[in-house]
C-alpha cells in the first residue's frame, strides 16, 4: 500500500431536499481512501451508503464539503471534464449488474474502452485477457441475459476494472445474489485487488462480505461510527 | 459503436419499432401518394385544357399576345410549320386566324335583305384536318358537322360554311342550314361581307368563349380578310406535357429572326396556370398535416423509449459516457427507424401509383376546372413522389427525436440508478 491518497472528502453533507421534507442522508464526513485498500463501508439500509458512494465519485454533488478524486477538486469539473474522469478513472459495479442488454459479454466489457478510443486488438487482447481472470472466457459472445446473476456480475467487475482504472466502486454488488456465489465473487474481487494493486471500495450489509475486506468503515445516520474506527484485518 | 448500438437498440422492443416503422412508412405513403395524384390531377387537367384549345406552345407575331391586332400576323406561316415538324417533341401545330365581325341573320326562305337578328362576334379561322389532328375539334361539335376541308384545286374558292358557339347560336336564333352576312373590314381597309351557311354548333364546355366565338375555314378567313397565306397564331402540341418549358426554348431558337414570340401555355394563359399553382397550396396544407399526425407519434414513441432505458442512460453516464454520445445514439436511432420508413414507403408507394396511373379514382360527381370536367382522376409518378415524402420523413425522426434525446442524455446518474 502507497501513500497515494484516492479519494479524499473533507465535511460531506447531503441534504436530498426533492419533497420539500429535509433528509440528512450524509451528516458530515471526513474520509481518505488510499491506493490499494480494499474496503467496505458497512451499514444498516438506509444509513447513507450509496449517497456517500454517488457523491465521492461525482453521480451526485454534495450539499456542503470538498472531494478529492486523485487530487482533483470534483466541484471544479465540468460535464465533460468529470464524464472523461469518471471513464478513465473510476470502474463501477452496481447492485442490479446494469450489463447493456443488446451488447455481447465482449462488448460489454469492451465498452468504455471503445468510449477512450483504444486500438481494436488492444480492446480484444484485453478483454479476454480480464475475462479469463473472471473466469468467462468462453461466454464472451453470449448476450448478457443468457447469464446467471453470479455470471453477470462477474462481467459487471471485468467491466469495471479492463481499462485499469485507479478506482473500483461496488454499491452492494452482492445484493442480488445468494450466498454461495456472493462468497465467490469477493473471492475474485480480493484476488484481482491483490494481484493488481487496484483499490476497491464496495458497500454492503452483508455478513459473507465483510469478511473478505480487508478494511471495514462504519456508516450509521449518515456519518462515520466514532465508537467503530475502521478497523484493519490483514 | 454508435451505429451498433442504435441498430440493436431498435430492436429490442419490436412492437414500439414496428409501430413506428408504420407511422413513418404511413406518413411517406400518404404524402407520397397525395403527390402523385395531385400531380397527376394537375397534369390531367392542364393536359385537357391544352389539348383541346389552346395547344401547350403558342407562337405569334411579337407583340400579338399584348395587342391583338389583325396585322400582327406570322408571315408563310406554312414555313413556319415545317421548321415545327421538324422537332421531334412537336406532336402537331395548327394555324389559326383571330378577327371578329358583325354576324347577321337571314332566316331560310326570306328574301334577300331581311335580317331577323344579328350579333357581333369573334372569327376563328382554322385549318379542318389540322384542327382536328391538334385539339380533336370535331368532338366539340354539338349539331350539325365539321366544316368541308377545301379542295387543293379550288383553294381559294370558298366552302361558305360557318360553325357558331352554342350560345352564340341562341342569340342568333340561328340553327343548321341557315344563312348568315358575316360583315368586317379587310386587312386592307376595305369592307368584307360574304355570305355563310350554319353547318354545326360547337360547345368547348366554356360559355363566355360559346357565347362569342364563330368558326370559318382558315381559307376563308384568309381570303376574306386579305390575309393569304398568313396566320395569327400556331398552335404546337408537344408530345410530353414535362418538356414543354426546354421545347418552347427550342422553338424560340428556331424562330429567332422572324419577329415572332413563342410561349407556353404557363405565359398565354397565366390566369390558368395561377389558378394552378393555388391549387398547389392546399397539397402542402394537406401533407403538413399528415407530417404533423405522423410526427406526433413518432415523438410519442421516442418519448416512452427515452422514459423506459432511463436507468441504462443513467449507467451510461455513471461510467463515463458524455451527453453528447447519447444525444447522437438516439437521434440516430429515429433516423435509422426514418430511412427503413423510406425505403418501405419507396416499395409501398411505387405499387400504389402504380395502381392509381392506370385505374385512378372516379369522381362521382364529375369535377368541373374552369369548363373542364373530369370523371376520373389517375396518378402520376415523378421524383417529386419520393423526395418530398423521405425529406419530410427524415426532418420529422430528426426534430422529434432532439428532444427526448436532450432530455436523455441530461439523466442524472444517481437518480436513474436508485428507480429500478
Ligand atoms: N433522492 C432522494 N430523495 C430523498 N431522500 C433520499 C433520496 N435518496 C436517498 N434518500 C434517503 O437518504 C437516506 C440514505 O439513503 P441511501 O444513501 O440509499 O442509504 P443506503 O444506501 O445505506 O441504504 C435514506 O433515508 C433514503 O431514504
Ligand atoms: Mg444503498
Amino acid at each position: 500500500m502507497t501513500n497515494e491518497k484516492i479519494i479524499e472528502a473533507k465535511g460531506v453533507i447531503k441534504t436530498y431536499d426533492d419533497s420539500g421534507v429535509p433528509v440528512h442522508a450524509v451528516r458530515g464526513i471526513d474520509y481518505t481512501l488510499m491506493r490499494g485498500e480494499f474496503t467496505a463501508i458497512i451499514g444498516p439500509s438506509g444509513s447513507g451508503k450509496t449517497t456517500f458512494l454517488n457523491v465521492i465519485t461525482g453521480l451526485d454533488t454534495p450539499t456542503e464539503g470538498e472531494v478529492w478524486l486523485s487530487g482533483r477538486l470534483l466541484s471544479k469539473m465540468s460535464g465533460n471534464e468529470l464524464s472523461d474522469f469518471r471513464r478513465d478513472h473510476i470502474g463501477f459495479v452496481f447492485q442490479a449488474y446494469n450489463l447493456f442488454p443488446v451488447l455481447t459479454v465482449e462488448e460489454n466489457v469492451e465498452y468504455i474502452m471503445l468510449l477512450q478510443g483504444v486500438p481494436k486488438e488492444e480492446r480484444h487482447s484485453r478483454v479476454m485477457s480480464i475475462l479469463e481472470k473472471v473466469g468467462l472466457d468462453d461466454y464472451a459472445q453470449r448476450l448478457p441475459s443468457r447469464l446467471s446473476g453470479g455470471q453477470q456480475q462477474r462481467v459487471a467487475v471485468a467491466r469495471a476494472m479492463v481499462s485499469e482504472p485507479s478506482l473500483v466502486i461496488a454499491d452492494e454488488p452482492t445484493a442480488n445474489l445468494d450466498s454461495k456465489t456472493s462468497g465467490s465473487l469477493l473471492d475474485l474481487m480480493r484476488q484481482l485487488n491483490e494481484d493488481t494493486g487496484m483499490t476497491f471500495l464496495f458497500s454492503t450489509h452483508d455478513e459473507i462480505v465483510m469478511k473478505r475486506a480487508k478494511k471495514l468503515v462504519v456508516l450509521t445516520d449518515g456519518k462515520l461510527d466514532e465508537n467503530n474506527p475502521p478497523e484493519e484485518y490483514e | 459503436m454508435l451505429p451498433k448500438l442504435a441498430w440493436r437498440n431498435i430492436f429490442r422492443q419490436k412492437r414500439r419499432t414496428v409501430l413506428t416503422l408504420m407511422t413513418m412508412t404511413g406518413g411517406f405513403v400518404l404524402s407520397s401518394l397525395s403527390i402523385g395524384w395531385m400531380n397527376g390531377s394537375y397534369s390531367s387537367i392542364i393536359l385537357f385544357f391544352t389539348n383541346n384549345r389552346t395547344g401547350q406552345i403558342q407562337v405569334h407575331h411579337e407583340g400579338y399576345l399584348a395587342d391583338q391586332s389583325i396585322y400582327s400576323t406570322i408571315d408563310n406561316f406554312e414555313q413556319v410549320g415545317s421548321i415545327l415538324d421538324s422537332l421531334p417533341d412537336v406532336r402537331t401545330w395548327a394555324p389559326r386566324i383571330y378577327t371578329g365581325a358583325l354576324l347577321a341573320l337571314r332566316p331560310a326562305g326570306q328574301s334577300s335583305n331581311v335580317f331577323s337578328s344579328s350579333a357581333a362576334a369573334s372569327v376563328i379561322g382554322i385549318d379542318p384536318t389540322r384542327e382536328q389532328e391538334a385539339t380533336g375539334f370535331s368532338a366539340q361539335i354539338l349539331e350539325g358537322e365539321m366544316l368541308t376541308v377545301s379542295d387543293a384545286d379550288t383553294s381559294l374558292s370558298s366552302t361558305g360554311q360557318i360553325l357558331l358557339g352554342k350560345e352564340l347560336a341562341i342569340t342568333l336564333e340561328a340553327s343548321v342550314g341557315d344563312s348568315l352576312i358575316l360583315l368586317s373590314q379587310t386587312a386592307n381597309g376595305a369592307v368584307a361581307d360574304k355570305r355563310y351557311v350554319v353547318v354545326g354548333t360547337v360547345s368547348t364546355g366554356n360559355t363566355q368563349i360559346d357565347r362569342r366565338t364563330s368558326y370559318i375555314t382558315l381559307l376563308d378567313a384568309q381570303n376574306l380578310f386579305a390575309l393569304e397565306g398568313e396566320a395569327h397564331e400556331i398552335a404546337v402540341l408537344s408530345r410530353n406535357l414535362d418538356e414543354v418549358d426546354d421545347l418552347t426554348a427550342t422553338i424560340s431558337g428556331r424562330l429567332s429572326g422572324r419577329n415572332l414570340e413563342t410561349d407556353s401555355w404557363k405565359v398565354f394563359a397565366k390566369e390558368f396556370y395561377n389558378g394552378m399553382k393555388a391549387d398547389e397550396s392546399s397539397l402542402e396544407v394537406m401533407i403538413f398535416i399528415i407530417v404533423l399526425v405522423a410526427a406526433m407519434g413518432v415523438l410519442n414513441t421516442v418519448l416512452m423509449m427515452v422514459l423506459e432505458r432511463r436507468r441504462e442512460f443513467g449507467v451510461m453516464k455513471a461510467m463515463g459516457t458524455r451527453p453528447g454520445f447519447i444525444v447522437r445514439m438516439i437521434m440516430l436511432e429515429a433516423n435509422i427507424m426514418g430511412f427503413i420508413s423510406i425505403l418501405l414507403g419507396s416499395i409501398i408507394s411505387t405499387a400504389g401509383l402504380l395502381f392509381l396511373s392506370k385505374h385512378g379514382i372516379v369522381l362521382d360527381p364529375p369535377l368541373d376546372y374552369g369548363g373542364a370536367v373530369f370523371r376520373e382522376m389517375i396518378a402520376s409518378i415523378s421524383p417529386d413522389c419520393y423526395w418530398i415524402p423521405a425529406i419530410c420523413v427524415m426532418l420529422t425522426a430528426t426534430i422529434v427525436s432532439w428532444i427526448p434525446a436532450l432530455n436523455a442524455a441530461h439523466t442524472e446518474p444517481a437518480k436513474a440508478l436508485r428507480t429500478v
